[in-house]
């Protein structure tokens, strides 16, 4: 299996966000320098929303390892749903203080107030649709206050829609919505993924086709996506080793992009 | 790992499964494009029934306004379709004991056109015939009889329905179908009804899908006549005898050149 030509490219499509495996595609990248400038500006807080599966979470952590190099930042990529513990992660994490009292919001402004960066100390958190109502009013009093910026991510349904007007209507000041990608970004970003793996051959076995069906089963969605390829690609393994003669190089063998799809739930068979 | 074997069965049920309503539909495609010929097929036998012409035989309507007109055998009845298609049926009375023989024709040639034919209608045209001619009839392309009773008199009652509703109707259908025997049918009877320009008109254009319908010819020629171009149907009819050989059009011809024909 170790020789295995479909191997790396299994391991390439887990469903892990990683910025390493950051992958640019022109429509994304317009988006990250829109949140980049937007961190630098004084502004309290920047939602970022989208429909789930639609890079939210890659585009977090990316600023994250981009900005942390430059700056104090903070990524929580799982809520703290405790309003004591998230207040005292955040005083921890940003400012070096761990007060063993309760910590209240009060607290958290005195310790905020107390420490000085040259920067604004920015909180990335994700999932936020999460976040109790109550403590997404102390996130926004703690924005008020300018003692921390956050960039929160939401997922886009109608709920959550209203869970952004309450708290975050008022108070944000950009916010940046995230698509499904088209065919032809769909079909960049899994070639760029291949290549940047050096897998040519696997990468050349995608035609118009094939990428017509793929993103006709996932919507142009990238978790989907990912998940659809590393079936797919778990199938070539197997197929790989107990019947190689059923593999052709050429082109993506659509009947295992229906199983993969079977498999995945994406189709309901 | 996944499991390949249950997943390719999977992949084959959602296979058939997603193409069932395609084969479906092509199923039902198939039958409704079938179910459309058989109908149409149906209405063709319908319609080929049709231009046979119907005879109703009745003794019950002997006494009708209608004179009895005994019929020779060398006269053809010309039975026309009834243009609204019903055909009822009565009965002939004839004598069955007394069988008809073929010596035994009349010799009545001068016979009044029969006024079956003209229009507007329903006419009932009561039809003696002699002693033993069973064969005009017959000859007019198997018209039901029933001989009821022993007198010596064939008597048969046409009933004809014609409209020119009905005309236009055919005139519609001709135009949709080009049959001959329909643009035949329509150019006898606008000929009979004295319309000798359409008379001329459908028999041309009969004359033009089928050029072998003697009868086309004659209503041709015979139009001509009628609408004062005698020369130009003498020359119709030569062309035609030229081509056809045909008797009826040469005695046509022969009439015509005698003056007798007017």
């Amino acid at each position: 299996m170790e020789n295995s030509l479909f191997s790396k490219p299994l391991d390439l499509f887990l469903d892990v966000v990683n910025p390493r495996d950051y992958v640019q595609i022109d429509s994304i990248s317009h988006i990250y320098q829109n949140l980049k400038s937007s961190v630098q500006k004084p502004l309290k807080m920047i939602l970022l929303y989208g429909r789930p599966g639609t890079g939210k979470s890659m585009l977090l952590h990316k600023l994250h390892h981009d900005l942390s190099k430059h700056q104090k930042v903070l990524m929580v990529d799982i809520p703290i749903v405790d309003e004591d513990d998230f207040l005292r992660v955040l005083a921890q994490n940003i400012f070096g203080h761990a007060p063993r009292e309760v910590m209240t919001l009060t607290r958290f402004l005195e310790i905020a107030e107390a420490v000085s960066y040259p920067n604004i100390p920015i909180v990335l958190l994700d999932e936020a649709q999460l976040y109790s109502t109550s403590l997404m009013e102390k996130i926004r009093l703690i924005s008020d206050a300018r003692a921390v910026k956050f960039v929160i991510t939401l997922h886009k349904t109608e709920s959550e829609d209203v869970i952004a007007k309450e708290h975050f209507q008022t108070r944000i000041w950009e916010s940046i919505e995230l698509q499904n990608a088209t065919p032809e970004e769909l079909k960049i970003y899994i070639q760029k993924k291949l290549l940047k793996a050096n897998c040519f051959d696997v990468a050349n076995m995608f035609n118009d086709k094939n990428m017509g069906m793929i993103t006709r089963l996932t919507k142009g969605n990238y978790r989907d996506t990912n998940k659809l390829l590393f079936a797919l690609f778990s199938l070539y393994s197997w197929y790989e080793e107990h019947q190689p003669q059923k593999i052709k190089y050429n082109a993506i063998n659509t009947k295992w992009v229906e199983m993969a799809a079977i498999h995945t739930g994406l189709i309901h068979a | 790992m996944l499991d390949v074997n249950s997943l390719e069965r999977r992949w084959l049920k959602y296979k058939i499964k997603r193409s069932l309503p395609y084969l479906l539909s092509i199923a039902l495609i198939l039958i409704l494009v079938s179910g459309i010929l058989i109908f149409k097929s149906n209405g063709m036998d319908k319609h080929s029934s049709l231009n046979k012409p119907s005879v109703v035989t009745t003794a019950a309507s002997t006494a009708s306004s209608q004179p009895a007109i005994p019929v020779p055998d060398q006269q053809t009845m010309v039975l026309e379709p009834s243009m609204t298609f019903i055909q009822s049926m009565d009965t002939i009375e004839q004598d069955s004991a007394s069988a008809p023989t073929t010596s035994a024709k009349p010799v009545n040639v001068a016979l009044p056109k029969p006024p079956a034919i003209s229009m507007p209608l329903p006419t009932n045209t009561v039809l003696q015939l002699p002693e033993g001619n069973e064969a005009a009839p017959q000859a007019a392309e198997a018209p039901v009889q029933k001989t009821t009773n022993a007198s010596k008199a064939v008597t048969i009652n046409i009933n004809r329905y014609e409209t020119k509703v009905d005309i236009a109707e055919l005139q519609k259908r001709f135009k949709e179908t080009s049959n001959p025997n329909l643009g035949l049918f329509i150019a006898r009877d606008a000929y009979k009804r004295g319309d000798y320009t359409e008379a001329y008109n459908y028999a041309l254009k009969t004359n033009a899908i089928n050029s072998h319908l003697d009868e086309s010819w004659l209503i041709f020629a015979k139009s001509l006549v009628k609408i004062g171009k005698t020369d130009q149907a003498k020359k119709t009819l030569q062309l035609y005898i030229s081509n056809s050989n045909s008797e009826s059009a040469r005695s046509l011809l022969d009439s015509i050149e005698r003056g007798n024909f007017k």
